[in-house]
Formats: C-alpha cells, structure tokens, sequence
C-alpha cells in the first residue's frame, strides 16, 4: 500500500512539475452498446473535460485526467404491463445520466516535422456513476449505481499554429464499465463514443 | 484563450449536464392501474356474480386534503364530471351490467371521485380494499385512507364497491380500482380522463359479465 501511495504521488510530482500540458473540453457523442432494450440509439447530450500533461522528457506519454458526461435517453411508447392483481399501462422515458472520472495515460506519436498534429492512443482508468431513472407522467423511478471504468481510446491533437497553444481535438473511445442497476435489470454498461472539442496546449 | 476554454466548458455542460424529458410529452397522457381482488377475479374462488351496478347522474366526489376548492367542477372544463359518468357507463354496459338506481339493490356501487394533494399509490398493488362507508348513501363520504407511494398528486379514481355481498361481510370492499393521473397537469383534463377511463375497462377483461 505504501508502495502503491508513493507511486502515485511520484507520479502526481511528475504531472505538476511537467513542462508540457494541455487541457482540453470536447463535445462527446455516445451510442450504447448494450442494455439497448433500456436505452438506445445516439447521443449528442455529452460532454468531457480534462487535463493532460507529458511526463517525458520527448513528450510523447502523458498522464491526464479526464472528467465526462452523458445523457442517453429513449422513449417507450404506450405499453400495459400486467401484474399479479392488477395492470399499468403508459408511455414513458428511459434516460441513463452518466458521470465518468477516470485517469488516462496515453502514447502520443510523432507526425511530420512541424509539431502541430499529436495522434495519440491510449487508455483511461477510473469510475463510473450511473443513475437510471424511468419518466412517466409526473412519476419517476430512479436508481444510482457505481461501476468501475476502463477506456481505451485513440485521438489526434491539432494546433491551429505552431507556435501558439489553440487547437482542436478529434477522439474515438470504447467505455465499459461495471454498473449494474437490480430495479431496471441492467448488468454492466458500453458505449463507443465520438468527441471534438478544443485544447490549450501549453509547450515551452 | 482560457476564457474560450470556461466558455465553451460552460455551454457544454448547460447543453448535456441533466436533461429531463419534456412536460408536454410526459403529460399528454395519463397513467392507468388497474387492482383487482384477486379473490373475486381470474380464479378467485368468490365467483364474479355481479350484474347491476348505480352510478351518481352528474357529480363525482373530490377529495383534497389541503384544497378546498373543488377545481374540477368550478374549472372551465366543467363538463368533465358528466363526461366521465358518460364513459363509465358506457363501458359498464360494453362489459353487460345493467344500470339501476341506487334504490335498486344494485350489485355494485361505482365510486368516482378525484383526489387532489392526497398522497396516492400509482404502482401495481393490491389496493387497500375494505372501508366502513360508501359514497352515495346516506348523504356522507368516506372514502379509504389509501397507502402512499407518490406524493402531490391528484388522480381520478374509479372503484367498484361489493353491495352485493355487504351484508354477509358486514363491510363494503372495494372489489375493483383504477387510478388515473395524474389529473390536475394534464395537457387536456377532459379528453385525458376519457381516454384513461376507457383504457382501464380495455385491460380489465375480466370485469365482464358472466
């Protein structure tokens, strides 16, 4: 444990002291994987944010973290459910709100000479909570959950000069993570998603 | 450039953080639960004898346990209350009872009544069937303390209540119940509580005479 705890810090010593970094927020587009009979189809209701710094002296690995959400949602049409003494019938909302914090270390890879696109690739460790929650008329029915997050994911970084910090980024990342909700019948969640957004990169 | 960076995170987040599906889509439709006692339908062993039922003509009851104002019937759509009878009793005779008056010795007395505010029970459950009293005699109304689930609600509730067999069970049960809400943020009250009565005899088959 202490071995582990002294890791770490020497690890955060590294990111703080790190010449080069970048943060960065990003639109997230998301289409679940799974559990598609709860949720389906894509989602634009997503966002990420994050900080990145390298952590070698050719900049090419960096450890980050990243901060994400998203919003999946369906409608059920009218439907009657029959039960043990009696029947509900309604239309209702299926809405999984997802919260992810995880810390990323990735590989970025040299592309020309010029310095001003990073592809890079890499994976994301962390957290998930997720809350389920079911809309019908005024009622709700919800449930919260945490799960464990990996993410592999692979981008590319692109300054709009070289010799300032405003750039873009593009990203492809798969999310599985362990969430499990016992009231909605869902074991564990996924989803590959899409994401564009800005960074400010800082290179000295 | 970092204060592009707090705007654009800003936007981000205001665009995606919780959103909640709109009113206009959740409540342009009711929900309908129906409760059936179990010991009366679908292989009950008190077998469904009933065959007449009374109905109040033009008021339904209301309850509220903070508002005094009757909204249903002061409200602009004031024709709900006959509307709602109307479509009880065209389902009642869709199903084969006949309608008699409350003099008649009827099998079943049909309570109709909204609640407002009383914290209702809206999921699938055995309702709480047995109460002291029944609406539509004797000039008073007791209705049953129902056990809560949701709260500041208000629903239409249609019942059947056992006349038939009061006397031997020295009680009146409730024998049947739909709950439809919720009936105070509806799109459209009236159109609304028709569609929802309607709904509740369409999944309640077993209501048919024998």
């Amino acid at each position: 444990m202490r071995y582990l705890i002294f890791t770490i810090a020497l690890l955060g010593a590294q990111v703080l002291y790190a010449q080069n970094n970048y943060f960065y927020i990003a639109l997230d587009v998301n289409t679940p994987l799974g559990n598609k009979d709860f949720v389906d189809g894509t989602s634009a209701r997503g966002g990420r944010i994050g900080y990145r710094a390298f952590v070698t002296e050719d900049s090419r690995v960096s450890i980050g973290v990243d901060a994400s959400w998203t919003t999946f949602d369906t409608y059920k049409p009218t439907e009657t459910f029959e039960a043990p003494g009696g029947a509900i019938t309604t239309d209702y909302f299926n809405y999984v709100y997802q919260y992810g914090l995880a810390v990323s270390g990735l590989y970025h890879f040299k592309l020309g000479e010029n310095e001003r696109v990073f592809p890079y690739a890499g994976v994301g460790l962390g957290a998930n909570h997720n809350e389920y929650a079911q809309y019908y008329n005024i009622y709700s029915n919800a449930e919260k959950k945490w799960g464990f997050l990996v993410r592999p994911e692979a981008g590319i970084l692109f300054k709009f000069t070289r010799n300032r910090g405003l750039g873009a980024m593009a990203a492809v990342h798969y999310d599985y993570s362990t969430n499990k909700s016992e009231n909605f019948n869902i074991d564990k969640f996924s989803s590959v998603g899409f994401q564009i957004g800005l960074i400010v990169m800082n290179r000295y | 450039m970092r204060h592009l960076l707090v705007c654009a995170t800003v936007l981000v987040a205001i665009w995606s953080c919780r959103p909640e599906p709109d009113d206009y889509d959740l409540l342009d439709q009711m929900v309908v639960s129906t409760n059936y006692d179990t010991t009366v339908y679908i292989g009950g062993n008190r077998v469904n004898t009933y065959k007449t039922y009374a109905l109040p003509t033009d008021t339904i009851g209301y309850v509220s346990n903070t508002d005094r104002n009757d909204t249903i019937r002061t409200s602009p759509q004031y024709d709900l209350p006959r509307k709602v009878l109307q479509a009880v009793e065209t389902n009642m005779s869709s199903l084969g009872y006949t309608r008699v008056g409350f003099d008649a010795t009827p099998d079943i007395g049909v309570n109709v009544y909204a609640v407002k505010d009383l914290n209702l029970f809206q999921q699938v459950v055995y309702p709480n069937y047995y109460y002291s009293g029944y609406y539509g005699y004797g000039g008073y109304y007791y209705y049953p303390y129902v056990q809560t689930y949701a709260y500041n609600t208000g629903s239409l509730v249609v019942e059947f209540v056992d006349l038939k067999n009061a006397a031997a069970n020295k009680k009146y049960v409730v024998i049947w119940n739909a709950y439809m809400g919720d009936l105070f943020n509806a799109v459209n009250q009236l159109d609304q509580s028709i569609e929802a009565v309607n709904q509740a005899f369409d999944q309640s088959p077993y209501l048919k005479v024998q």
